[in-house]
């Protein structure tokens, strides 16, 4: 599953949870920090360090309270996409779990944006898409 | 600080990704910005000791709990009535036993007084439950003595309420333990040479149980007390109903009855043997504030349900009470001596018949209830223990949880306090009994004053009625209190009365010393801490040149560029030596040799060091002196004995010295490496 730290990671972590818990199947989470193409790959990113393992730990711990146990896997790249895909090709994932977050900003809209769309056509397994709820379905 | 290993390759041309090394994930969570939470890990012992240790207390006590863990049950009535209630209610198992013991000394004429005085005692039942219902209204987040008497009363009347709370509940744990194993020895008398060690042994399993996050909660504690009340009802009914159709049996006394007084009481004489057997019966209201303790466990509506659960808790308790009185009474049944089979167990073998399988049932669900009620001591004890610690009236050790989220220093108190009465005592019931009742009526009166001042202050509507309750209350438990007192105080009762002020007294000394601390530790609240400016000094007690020493040098040297070695020797021409080698290696760090002729090592160097301070120009702000201490880390526990015996004194002598930090530098056996010779490297050599 991969993971961005916003509040539809705990959907995320439920619905693979979900998947992974009657076959007791490994659990990945996955977080990806971007990194600028003016700086390389193997830079020291001040200030992104704690943001980027906590989103991790949030997810290790959530789990925790659902008994189940996830492998963090903290992942430095060019292009999100790319690496969610490349990772899962190399972990030989059989479900790609990722999250489409429900953006309140200009009216509200899900901005499907270039990562979503680059895993569906390049993923070498299944991929699910969790989608946040509206506000009005949430309530 | 986001690292990185080298880039790995995608599937496309120019992906790249990086996994990043999580170093702290064993140990530690990020939970928030600057916020690290330790795991379980991150408190596991390192040695070998340490960890087998760990495995003992995991099979023990079961493994480490988070403060996450932490299960929040909310009660039906159905259910918190028997865990509330069983210390009440198992009080109902000895109470007519201890008014018949004080009655028989005045005559067969007087035992048929025992009636009366239950009915006394369950009147005065009405009174304190009908008062305790109105803490249970006022104090939704529950109503201990303590609470009402120091927010009502004055913080020294809390204090003497929980001191008396205290010893309520170390009393509940021996005597309830004792009778529980009385109910044992009535159905196999065979056990009672082994009375003490059966008590201590539950006490023991019980502690452990505790200890390992034990909760009252559930069906399992909830089912002996049921039973219990089923049996005894069933048995009252039966009692009363061979009463009432004229078959009750005329038992012949037991033979090792306790045999009635030689003359019969009467006039004064009568008076006081009532007042006695009304003292020793008032046990049957123990445990009766312990619903007004819990109301935030109940179910919403909290107060309205707790009130309730302590009405029929009143109920029960009255009508198991009386009932057994009343077929004691006229079934003619007497106590007996040490060793022999209780009141109840009597009044259950005249019933349903000694040996009967209802029999043997009864007196297990007896020995249950009695078991559950020392359980909820195990819970309270610790909590109250807890809340004194926390307000600065106990040692903190009392508010740290341990392993399984229970107050671990609360649990082992209460379990050597009450093992030792019993052990004391010959873990009999009627022995610890005087000393049980006087702490429960303290309670009850500081408890009932708190809440006429309580509703004198809050002036609700009605709120002169419910302190008219509460104040008929309290005059009443304070007038048993009297009572009870004079009465048993040469039997024991004189022990909690001395008790009571020790305690607060104590009390009162943790306080002022954490007060006192704390103010001394404070900062002033407009204080902006700016950084030091004051001259900082380093000297290395040596005693000879090693690599350990050198590492000392090394942080000294760290710490600031005033750094100068002592060697204090007795040794004059060795100490030359010493210096020789000093000057040679280390050039730049001055050695002072104090030499001592008296052979003191700890002495010369405090009064170097009181030199130096009085050398120090008086003008100036005096410098912090760092002494660093090189010390060779033991790894046995036989090179403890062998090594380090100086660096221990000179440590001791210099904790709380002024303007003085101990910095200890340990050497390890693993360390030599930074000390051997690194090949030069040859040319043209790559890495």
């Amino acid at each position: 599953m991969a993971l961005n730290g916003a509040t539809i990671d705990r959907l995320v972590l439920a619905y693979a949870a979900a998947l992974a818990k009657p076959s007791k199947a490994d659990l990945i989470a996955l977080h990806v920090v971007e990194i600028d193409w003016t700086l390389p790959l193997d830079a020291s990113v001040a200030g992104l360090s704690e943001e980027a393992q906590r989103v991790l730990d949030v997810a290790e711990a959530h789990a925790e309270r659902l008994g189940l146990h996830v492998e963090p896997l903290l992942l430095k790249a060019r292009d999100v996409g790319a690496a969610i895909v490349d990772e899962a090709a190399a972990q030989e994932a059989d479900v790609l779990v990722l999250g489409l977050p429900y953006r309140t900003r200009f009216g509200g809209d899900f901005v499907i944006g270039t990562t979503v769309p680059y895993v569906f056509k390049n993923a070498p397994c299944t991929v699910w898409v969790v989608r946040e709820p509206m506000p009005q379905e949430g309530a | 600080m986001i690292g990185g290993r080298r880039p790995l390759r995608g599937r496309k041309p120019g992906d790249r990704r990086v996994r990043v090394e999580r170093p702290h994930s064993a140990y530690f969570r990020y939970t928030g910005p600057g916020q690290l939470t330790a795991k379980v890990a991150a408190s596991e012992p390192t040695t070998r000791v340490g960890r087998a240790w760990a495995r003992v207390r995991r099979v023990l006590f079961g493994r480490q709990l988070s403060n996450e863990e932490e299960a929040f049950e909310r009660l039906p009535k159905k259910l918190a009535l028997p865990i509330f209630s069983s210390d009440a209610i198992s009080s109902s198992a000895y109470a007519t036993e201890e008014i018949l013991r004080v009655l028989v000394i005045g005559g067969a004429s007087a035992v048929i007084f025992s009636i009366p005085v239950a009915i006394a005692i369950v009147v005065m039942l009405a009174i304190v439950s009908t008062s305790y219902r109105q803490v249970c209204r006022a104090y939704p987040s529950g109503g201990g003595a303590y609470v009402v008497a120091r927010q009502n009363i004055s913080p020294v009347a809390g204090l003497v309420a929980a001191a008396a709370l205290l010893i309520d509940y170390v009393m509940t744990v021996a005597v309830s333990t004792a009778s529980a194993v009385a109910q044992v020895y009535s159905v196999v008398p065979q056990l009672y040479d082994l009375r003490i060690e059966i008590a201590i042994v539950s006490i023991a399993l019980i502690t452990v149980g505790n200890l390992r996050g034990l909760r009252e909660a559930g069906l399992v504690f909830a089912s002996p007390t049921y039973l219990f009340l089923g049996l005894a009802l069933v048995m009252i009914s039966l009692g009363f109903l061979r009463i009432v159709t004229g078959t009750a049996p005329d038992l012949p006394p037991p033979p090792d009855a306790v045999p009635f007084g030689t003359a019969p009481a009467t006039g004064i004489l009568l008076i006081i043997l009532f007042l006695r057997s009304f003292a020793g019966g008032s046990v049957a209201l123990t445990g009766v504030e312990a619903i007004a303790n819990g109301v935030p466990a109940f179910k919403p509506p909290e107060a309205k349900n707790a009130a309730n659960t302590m009405t029929a808790m009143a109920i029960l308790l009255g009508a198991l009470f009386i009932g057994i009185t009343v077929i004691a009474d006229v079934f003619r049944i007497l106590p007996t001596r040490e060793g022999g089979q209780t009141v109840v167990a009597q009044v259950a073998a005249a019933v349903f018949g000694d040996g009967s399988i209802l029999f043997i049932a009864f007196q297990a669900a007896t020995a249950l209830i009695l078991f559950l009620a020392v359980n909820t001591s195990f819970n309270a004890f610790p909590r109250l223990a807890a809340i004194l610690a926390k307000d600065g009236f106990m040692p903190r050790q009392f508010s740290f949880r341990g392993d399984r989220l229970a107050f671990s220093w609360g649990i082992v108190l209460l379990a050597t306090v009450a093992g030792a009465l019993l052990i004391l005592f010959g873990g009999d019931v009627h022995a610890l009994i005087p000393l049980y009742s006087v702490g429960v009526f303290v309670c009850f009166t500081l408890s009932q004053a708190g809440m006429v001042r309580h509703w004198r202050n809050a002036r609700d509507a009605g709120w002169w009625w419910r302190a008219l309750v509460n104040a008929g209350g309290g005059v009443l438990t304070f007038v048993v209190l009297c009572v009870v007192v004079s009465m048993k105080f040469l039997d024991g009762a004189w022990l909690v009365v001395v008790l009571v002020p020790t305690l607060v007294a104590m009390m009162l000394f943790i306080h002022r010393q954490y007060a006192s601390s704390t103010q001394q530790l404070a900062l002033r609240p407009e204080q902006i801490i700016s950084p030091p400016h004051r001259a900082e000094r380093v000297v290395i007690p040596i005693s000879g040149l090693s690599r350990a020493v050198v590492q000392a040098v090394n942080v000294g040297r760290s710490i600031s560029g005033d750094v100068r070695a002592v060697l204090v020797s007795d040794e004059p021409e060795v100490a030359d030596q010493v210096r020789d080698e000093w000057e040679r290696r280390i050039p730049g760090v001055p050695l002072i040799v104090v030499e001592s002729p008296y052979r003191a090592l700890t002495g010369p160097l405090i009064a170097y060091l009181d030199v130096l301070d009085g050398a120090w120009p008086p003008d100036q702000e005096a410098p912090i002196t760092f002494v660093v201490i090189p010390e060779y880390v033991a790894r046995h526990w036989w090179e403890r004995i062998l090594y380090n015996q100086s660096t221990h004194s000179f440590r001791t002598a210099l904790i709380g010295r002024p303007n003085t930090v101990v910095t200890q530098v340990p050497y390890r056996r693993e360390d030599p490496a930074q000390f051997e010779r690194h090949p030069e490297p040859q040319p043209g050599a790559v890495d």
